[in-house]
């Protein structure tokens, strides 16, 4: 686990980071994802409705052990996080979108959450930390606030702020990934391949999942990414803070392998899906000629 | 009033002057001057990069810098009066203190395109005799090659984020030499343009030289710019334009917009080149003097480049080429959020098509008014007045400028004829440096003749039909591929289309359109039936070939000539 040190640390970060977010938005970005709202409505559809039946499906044809089934579960039915966020404005997605999605799916999982678990898992009955909720959103949205009022007052400053961000993004990833495998090396060798499915498949059919459905509704492929990246990429941490909140000892230790894993593989999933969205993105500009242009 | 042989100045609004006698200035240097003078503290220039990072020079600063490299240039450097000074760099703010710093030590700028190639760069250089370069480091390591026993004596290299304060200059730094290493070191003896505007400053101080002594002599007759043409078609021919020529043109241009430009108070985007002729006279010179704040793009492609300035800026102006506004009307980020404080847009360099003006309307709720000119006259010749732009016309002739069309045989026709149009008035050039040949090819006493074919209406607006040589001739009947090409291009499922003309055995030539479609599902048939709603029979195309793109000359004129060749080798290997 990691100490009270790390933790404030790894906050610090992700408040760079999401300044840096913020800095690259205008308030006019806000307005027009609040203007046609389908996207919106479909993030949340894509996010309660898909994901957790695909975590159902999951569970259903994986050889799975209960503890594992509710980890995949719980892991399903989470809202975004400022993971997706970071992967969208990498892939060159709608980040305004994006913010608004994460912090939509973040207040309704307070209600949702435990009308799919409901419906999915019968027995199981969640306790979701309200301040867990509340410190998602408040390390969202006041540095994204931040950032917006600093480019808007120098926009040397918004732009600066956005590289230094995106550059800590780049190393956060980077070093979640690296540092997460060697500290976690006994776990890793002991999980089973339906585990490794599980946490695995959640996020990258998650993504190509809601990818499909927001092309399916003739979104424009910028939004198409945002609704791909926001549905396939969960807030882990909030899911382990759930567990740990719920749960005790063993329990809880048992309950957390799926999140963990899944945290892990979702970053190496993300950056894969990110570059190939990069690709699709240059390729789909217009070729404009030289000299004059 | 409506002049007699001037019908177009009954178009002029009620404060345009149908005459402009003489230039505002003596010459540059005093218009760069009187400007600094007047709007000293406003900002003059601000360099936006796609991240958004930026650099701003005020009017007064612009004044001193180009001050402090002209006594560099006269003093440090040596050059003398008349000498010239080529300069080689995207929009950035060393442009403008390059380029007045030129006028100001009373040298003549000789503008060339940062995208040459090593080759290109070289039989510029070996015509204009440069005794100084100033350029930026980007393009820098193909000077050696460039110069190769044809040494410049004085090599300027600056960088993009030159004058930007120092984080962003340093991040910019940095990404250009590690990242995208688009800055090579450079390998040859130079000063860093700082450093030349320190000298410079020192000298005044320690000699209490100042820049103004320069160009006491220089008159409205005298040389100021060479300004290089007809790089796609063979022999690169360099405009001789004079302070008077660029400071009439800038006068005459801005005539007919002056009721609606007001006096400090327009920001202006610049994302077409500065080393070209149309933003060079219209952007850089016309808005400097009206007070505007010029909101300068280094590299506007992909045109997500220009999102950033279109968000942090105000922008109230733009020019740009058809491409330019063609291509903004397909950005996604365009359509959501079009710029709300545009008064309109100018555009030039290419013919503008309707179908393309009529969208920009559409979605910038603005008029996107088409002028037309050439290298050869500084350029500005022509201009839509706003509120009376004339669908299919390039406008009426700005203020002190006669236009007529000229017969094969050298004559001016009536009006109303068909004929090569034929441009006299202050903005035409000296003359092709060094080339009194190709000079005597263009005039007909003071008459420039442009090439191009075109007719007037009673009233004074000009259409331009075509270029002389790309005229289709179709079973005795003659069609104008950019009449054709106006019609494809309006088709919703065609991003591009060009027309030329190819041998036919009935016909003796047939109309070919090479099309880029935005839909795969169009086909031949389908466009053939659309082009008979709206043309005559022979005009539709007769061959219709698709293409993923289609080949374009720098500045972004599509190639017919190309399309012509290779229509003809493949004729030839059937």
């Amino acid at each position: 686990m990691v100490g009270a040190f790390e933790q404030a640390l790894l906050a610090l970060m992700i408040f760079v980071i999401m300044l840096g977010m913020g800095a690259s938005l205008t308030p006019r970005d806000f307005f027009l994802a609040l203007k046609r709202p389908q996207g919106l409505a479909i993030g949340v559809i894509s996010q309660y409705g898909i994901m957790p039946f695909l975590g159902f499906l999951l569970i259903t044809f994986l050889p799975l052990s209960d503890a594992i089934a509710i980890g995949v579960l719980i892991m399903a039915c989470m809202p975004g996080g400022t993971t997706s966020n970071i992967f969208t404005y990498f892939s060159k997605g709608n980040l305004a979108l994006s913010v608004l999605m994460t912090v939509t799916s973040t207040v309704f999982g307070v209600l949702l959450i435990p009308v799919i678990l409901v419906i999915y898992a019968t027995a199981l009955d969640l306790q979701i930390p309200r301040e867990n909720i509340i410190a998602t959103l408040v390390l969202l949205l006041v540095p994204v606030a931040i950032g917006m009022v600093l480019r808007k007052m120098n926009a040397n400053v918004g732009a600066v702020t956005e590289f230094l961000g995106s550059a800590l993004a780049l190393f956060f990833i980077a070093f979640i990934a690296l540092s997460w495998v060697p500290r976690n090396w006994g776990f890793l060798v002991t999980t089973t391949p339906a585990t490794y499915v599980a946490a695995i498949g959640l996020g990258l059919f998650g993504i190509a999942i809601g990818y499909s459905f927001a092309r399916a509704l003739r979104l424009h492929p910028r939004n198409a990414r945002t609704v791909a990246m926001e549905t396939g990429i969960q807030n882990g941490p909030l899911a382990i803070a759930i567990i740990a909140f719920t749960f005790a000892g063993e329990e809880a230790q048992s309950y957390m392998a799926v999140p963990a894993l899944y945290s892990l593989f979702i970053v190496i999933t993300s950056t894969l899906v990110t570059l190939v969205f990069r690709r699709a993105n240059t390729a789909a500009e217009q070729k404009m000629p030289d000299g004059l242009l | 009033m409506a002049d007699k042989d001037r019908p177009w100045t009954a178009f002029y609004g009620p404060d345009v002057r149908a005459e402009i006698e003489t230039p505002a200035y003596r010459n540059l240097p005093d218009l760069i001057r009187s400007a600094a003078d007047t709007y000293g503290a406003a900002k003059a220039f601000t360099c936006c990069l796609p991240n958004g990072m930026n650099g701003t020079l005020t009017f007064a600063q612009v004044d001193e810098m180009s001050d402090a490299l002209a006594v560099y240039l006269r003093e440090v450097a040596g050059l003398g009066q008349g000498d010239r000074v080529a300069l080689q760099m995207p929009n950035c703010l060393s442009y403008p203190v390059a380029a007045f710093g030129i006028f100001k030590a009373g040298c003549v700028l000789v503008n060339v395109n940062p995208l040459y190639t090593a080759e290109e760069m070289a039989k510029q250089f070996a015509d204009a005799e440069p005794h100084a370069l100033i350029i930026v480091d980007m393009f820098a390591d193909k000077v050696p090659e460039a110069t190769r026993g044809n040494p410049i004596p004085n090599v300027i290299v600056t960088r993009v984020a030159e004058f930007f304060p120092a984080m962003p200059r340093g991040i910019v730094g940095l990404v250009q030499k590690h990242w995208d290493k688009s800055v090579k070191p450079v390998e040859l003896a130079h000063i860093r343009l700082p450093d030349a505007l320190e000298a410079g400053r020192a000298h005044v101080a320690q000699d209490r030289v100042e820049a103004d002594a320069y160009h006491q002599s220089v008159g409205a007759g005298d040389l100021a710019v060479l300004q290089y043409t007809g790089g796609t078609t063979g022999v690169a021919k360099g405009a001789m334009l004079t302070h008077g020529n660029l400071l009439m043109n800038m006068e005459q241009s801005m005539e007919l917009l002056a009721g609606d430009m007001k006096k400090g108070q327009e920001v202006v985007l610049t994302a077409l080149p500065l080393y070209h002729i149309f933003a060079f006279t219209v952007n850089l010179l016309s808005f400097y003097w009206l007070g505007a704040r010029n909101i300068l793009i280094p590299n506007p492609r992909p045109l997500t480049n220009l999102k950033r300035a279109f968000e942090n800026y105000k922008i109230t102006w733009m020019s740009g080429v058809n491409t330019l506004f063609n291509g903004l009307c397909n950005e996604i980020w365009f359509l959501d959020t079009p710029p709300r404080h545009m008064k309109f847009a100018g555009a030039g360099g290419m013919a503008l098509q309707s179908a393309v003006a009529e969208r920009w309307r559409e979605v910038t709720g603005t008029e996107v008014l088409q002028g037309y000119g050439l290298t050869e006259t500084s350029p500005v010749v022509t201009f839509e007045p706003l509120g009376k732009t004339r669908a299919g016309t390039i406008g009426i002739p700005v203020p002190s400028t006669e236009l007529a069309c000229f017969g094969d045989d050298g004559t001016a026709l009536p009006v109303g004829e068909t004929g090569e149009i034929g441009v006299r008035g202050p903005q035409v050039m000296k003359g092709y440096w060094k080339k009194p040949d190709e000079t005597a090819k263009v005039m007909v006493g003071d008459w420039f003749l442009t090439g191009d074919i075109g007719v007037m209406d009673a009233d004074g607006y000009v259409r331009i039909v075509d270029r002389k040589k790309d005229m289709v001739v179709v079973s005795g009947f003659n069609v104008y591929p950019n009449e054709v090409e106006d019609v494809l291009a309006a088709h919703p499922g065609v991003v591009e289309a060009a027309v030329i003309g190819v041998p036919d055995a009935a016909a003796g030539e047939a109309v070919k359109a090479f099309i880029v479609r935005a839909d795969t599902g169009l086909d031949a048939a389908a466009l053939r039936a659309y082009c008979k709603e709206h043309l005559t029979g022979y005009k539709v195309p007769k061959i219709v070939e698709f293409r993923d793109e289609l080949p374009k000359s720098n500045v972004g004129k599509i190639l017919r000539k190309d399309l012509r060749a290779e229509a003809m080798s493949q004729i030839a290997a059937e």
